[in-house]
């Protein structure tokens, strides 16, 4: 098998270097066979991994401990997902899933754009060609997945570490990777347009959802790395600075000011050099990000560990990226020239320009303190470090300047905005805004960064507000529905611009839940059974400390009573885990107790088994999940403007494409927990008929549900009414004898939980079918008689149009939005 | 048009060199020396009072709680110099005889000083297991 492995990626390696020369010549000599056959091995690649890829899933799945990377990183008691998971899960492994990925994503860029962007695609091809080159070669040379033990291999697998057995590690990585991978292509297309000189607005187009699509699982993966750490860690944060966080975050960060500056270039032609830079430097980003974590350069949690060779390599490819692209900027220069130049600073324009400054500037400054320490090395010969404080005091401002930008930027106009202008659009924003300060104010915030967060927070909010009613208000002249579905169908009509303000709407909530961290309270003490530690509102009782063990690690788990303003709301079990063959490493799961408002948060970090005393740590982390919650609305407006144009109509009524994704991780947050601590007592096993008669027998405690499905807490009725179901069973009657003799203990069928179908009570079960034929066939006659409306003659309301106060407020709307 | 590019130039220069200064004074409360406790030890003196992240190792059976709290007392050593610590809060699982730590704190003559959380107990086999080496000083 690792001999397959190994000549697969070998044949992927000269399948790109074919596809790479042959485009490249293809598209010199104008041969389109040429290129043809470059895209078909660029294709073949793709396949090759994707084969590669299923043979190191299989060795996992197959426990073949002879390959080492097998052997490293899983064990034959770890769980199934988990053994998948292990591929990502080491270094040579995650190099081998981004070719996989990059392959795939190349292969679908490369499909849908074959017809439209013919002159870019054989470029295109070989710059991802080229990258994928890269990371093959340094598979082969260097980090082979596919190597084996010489001699005879140890028979047992290390196993995965603890820390990362956890359903957020299974998934956070190949989110990151997505979202790094997704970048290569807007790269690719960006170096196509260079080199051939279609500078145009087409590539553009080709790649903007690209890098949404990229955007969304950068942030998806960095919330979920943010879970992971808050869950998993246990100490009561979510964010740390760590230098492979904001490895992630850099690109994050150019991203979305891509996203943002593009919108200035195709309405007004402008910042044509910034963009193309602006791509370069993503790309560059996540490759130095890959780099950072990887070769070992900066110190953390993360790394993998320290590798000269691999960094050299690195080094030289990534040199080699900004003398090649920059080169070719610098080359293009001349057909670069934007069409227009600013017209006022107070212009929407001049807001994107402003906002990606900012962005700009975040990324270099924390890529400048993340590489601080080693650039001090450099320097000055010692190392000096800089911590999570530095950040935050540079970060702050700056993001609370990015929050106001981001109200200010939907209320000015294109080109300019009048004064007029100006007042009537930050008039109720500015009120709301300035309102939720004072309010705070007098309620007492004294936190300033977080207060200022908040009325900024208001302030976004009141814009956004303003602009969904303003359009709503419009649609709805012009329409003449009511105002929900007005807001609905605007949505869906111009999804682009509605799309972004409910992104914006998440940031907003995400920037609530960071605010919170400025009313963050902890404290730390040693209990006894029975002490008792206060923070804030809440009170947390130590009770007792118990240790139990399952086949895969030991438990160590503290009991604690939660008391809230002294009335008991519940237990708690936070403990810690002694995973076989990782015992040195024990994993803290903590406890979390999860509101809206706060979350109490309780850690076991030390016990003393003889004399049961635990070590707690209790941390109030108020409006923490504000920020998962902030995630899902954002994928939900990112997924509402990916809905290709032909999902148009049905774009209010059909499922968006990242909904799934979202309820996911909506429900995952929600539920996490409970279905942690929530595992059902197994109950003794019962017969086929048995559970079939639960099913049409009610309880008789009132909640009319049957009994195996009632939701009340010590039903009365339900024990009494299995031990009859049981003695009726015991005696040997059938299904129908039972059914009959519980009517007769009732006297009538009401303690059944459907009518027995035959007779009159076919009536009832007809019922409900009644009723909604009835329901369809009236919808669908009011849907008729609308749809005709519409075509019908004598009412030309739209012919005179031109003294229509509501079609005049519209056309400033949309010629607000346009240009 | 002669003042436009002198008003931008002035403008950049003011920019870049209020950004500096911010830098310059946030840099030099923000950053800590990260040492190892025998070029620290070789002359304490100088270092007294500095923010520093100390790199060591734990002596082994040194720590000493204090029962029923969270007041620990340990010793530090790398290539021979030793260090007396005090911290009170709560140590990582990986804290114990002999392992690497890097400590957040000050120098003083009574001894080193951690401060709250200050306590990193480092793991090189945390992702790379079987690697296990201190890099080199």
């Amino acid at each position: 098998m690792a001999t397959l492995g190994s000549f697969l990626l070998l044949a992927s390696f000269v399948g790109c270097a074919y596809a790479m020369a042959a485009s490249i010549a293809g598209a010199r000599r104008r041969s389109q066979r040429l290129v043809e056959s470059g895209i078909g091995a660029f294709y073949f690649v793709s396949a090759l991994m994707t084969m590669a890829s299923a043979v190191l899933i299989h060795a996992f799945v197959t426990n073949n401990y002879s390959i080492k990377y097998v052997q490293r990183y899983s064990s034959a008691a770890d769980p199934l997902p988990f053994k998948i998971a292990s591929y990502w899960g080491g270094l040579d492994g995650s190099i081998m899933f981004w070719v996989f990925l990059l392959g795939t994503f190349g292969a679908i860029a490369v499909y849908t754009n074959r017809e439209r962007n013919r002159e870019l695609i054989p470029y295109v091809v070989s710059v991802i060609a080229a990258v994928e080159m890269f990371f093959i070669f340094l598979m082969v040379v260097h980090n082979n997945p596919f190597s084996t033990f010489v001699a005879q291999g140890p028979g047992e697998g290390k196993g995965l570490t603890p820390l990362l057995q956890n359903f957020y590690m299974a998934i956070h990585p190949p989110s990151l990777y997505i979202g790094f991978v997704s970048m290569t292509i807007p790269f690719a297309f960006g170096i196509a347009a260079l080199i051939t000189g279609h500078l145009d607005d087409s590539w553009l187009r080709a790649v903007r959802r690209w890098t949404m699509v990229g955007w969304l699982f950068l942030s998806f993966g960095l919330t979920l790395g943010m879970l992971w750490a808050y869950e998993e860690l246990g100490w009561g944060g979510f964010w740390m600075w760590d230098p492979v966080e904001n490895a992630a975050a850099l690109p994050w960060f150019t991203a979305t000011a891509f996203l943002h500056s593009l919108m200035v270039q195709e309405r007004r032609g402008m910042l044509r050099v910034w963009n193309v830079t602006l791509v370069i430097v993503t790309f560059f980003l996540t490759i130095f990000g890959t780099f950072m974590t990887r070769s070992g350069v900066v110190q953390s949690v993360h790394a993998f560990g320290e590798d000269r060779e691999l960094a050299l390599l690195f080094t030289i490819f990534m040199i080699t990226i900004l003398v090649f692209s920059f080169g070719l900027v610098i080359y293009r220069l001349p057909l670069l020239r934007a069409r227009h130049s600013l017209d006022s600073w107070m212009s929407r324009e001049a807001a994107f320009l402003a906002n990606n400054w900012i962005l700009l500037f975040s990324a270099f400054f924390v890529l400048f303190a993340t590489m601080y320490p080693t650039l001090s090395e450099a320097l000055r010969g010692e190392r000096l470090t800089v911590g999570p404080p530095f950040f935050n005091k540079w970060m702050r401002p700056i993001g609370l300047t990015l929050l106001l930008l981001t109200g200010v930027g939907p209320l000015l106009a294109w080109r300019k905005s009048t004064l007029t202008n100006l007042v009537q659009q930050f008039l109720w924003p500015t009120t709301i805004g300035l309102l939720t300060g004072a309010v705070l104010y007098a309620a007492g915030v004294r936190v300033w960064a977080s207060g200022i967060c908040f009325a900024l927070c208001g302030f976004v909010v009141g814009t956004l507000g303003q602009e969904f009613i303003r359009g709503a208000q419009i649609r709805k002249g012009a329409t003449g529905t009511d105002i929900v579905t007005a807001m609905i169908g605007l949505v869906g009509r111009s999804r682009r611009r509605y799309g972004g303000y409910i992104v914006h709407l998440g940031i907003v909530l995400i920037f609530l839940g960071f605010a919170g961290e400025g009313f963050k309270q902890e404290e730390q003490a040693t209990l006894k059974p029975g002490q008792q530690l206060e923070v804030g509102r809440f009170t947390v009782r130590h009770d007792a400390l118990r240790v139990t063990n399952d086949a895969q690690k030991q438990m160590i788990t503290g009991h604690v009573s939660i008391f809230q303003d002294g009335k008991p709301i519940g237990e708690m079990t936070p403990a810690k885990w002694y995973f076989a063959k990782h015992e040195e490493e024990p994993t803290t799961e903590v406890a979390i107790r999860r509101a809206f408002s706060e979350d109490l948060y309780v850690v076991l970090s030390g016990y003393d088994i003889s004399k049961q005393t635990g070590v707690y740590a209790v941390t109030i982390n108020p409006l923490v999940n504000w920020i998962w919650l902030g995630f899902a609305v954002m994928a939900l407006g990112t997924a509402l403007t990916l809905l290709p144009e032909t999902a148009f109509s049905f774009a209010v009524s059909k499922v968006p494409e990242g909904a799934a994704t979202t309820t996911l991780l909506l429900l995952s947050v929600l539920l996490w927990p409970t279905a942690v601590v929530g595992q059902t007592v197994q109950a003794t096993p019962r017969s086929a008929l048995e559970r079939r008669l639960e099913g049409e027998i009610l309880c008789t405690c009132g909640c009319r549900r049957p009994l195996n499905n009632c939701g009340m807490l010590n039903c009365a009725g339900h024990a009494d009414q299995t031990a009859k179901l049981r003695k009726y069973l015991s005696e040997g009657k059938d299904h129908d004898a039972v059914i009959a003799a519980f009517v007769k203990d009732y006297g009538d069928q009401s303690i059944l939980a459907a009518p027995v179908d035959k007779g009159f009570n076919r009536l009832a079960w007809l019922f409900p079918y009644l009723v909604g034929a009835t329901g369809a066939a009236s919808i669908a006659v009011v849907a008729f008689r609308w749809s005709r409306r519409e075509g019908a003659p004598g009412t030309p309301a739209q012919n005179d149009a031109g003294e229509d106060p509501y079609l005049r407020a519209r056309l400033d709307d949309e010629l607000r939005d346009l240009d | 048009m002669k003042s436009k590019p002198i008003k931008i130039a002035a403008t950049a220069v003011v920019l870049a060199l209020a950004f500096l200064g911010l830098l310059y004074s946030t840099l030099r409360d923000g950053t800590q020396y990260y040492k190892h406790v025998d070029e620290v030890m070789a002359d304490p003196g100088a270092w007294h009072g500095k923010k520093l992240q100390l790199h060591g190792y734990v002596v082994d059976k040194s720590i000493l709680q204090k029962p029923d709290t969270l007041q620990y007392r340990f010793q530090v050593q790398s290539n021979g110099a030793v260090v007396q610590a005090s911290y009170t809060g709560i140590v990582p699982d990986t804290f114990k005889g002999g392992a690497e730590v890097v400590l957040n704190g000050h120098l003083s003559p009574a001894g080193f000083a951690v401060d709250p959380n200050g306590v990193m107990a480092k793991c090189p086999s945390k992702y790379e297991p079987g690697k296990v080496g201190s890099p080199g000083s």
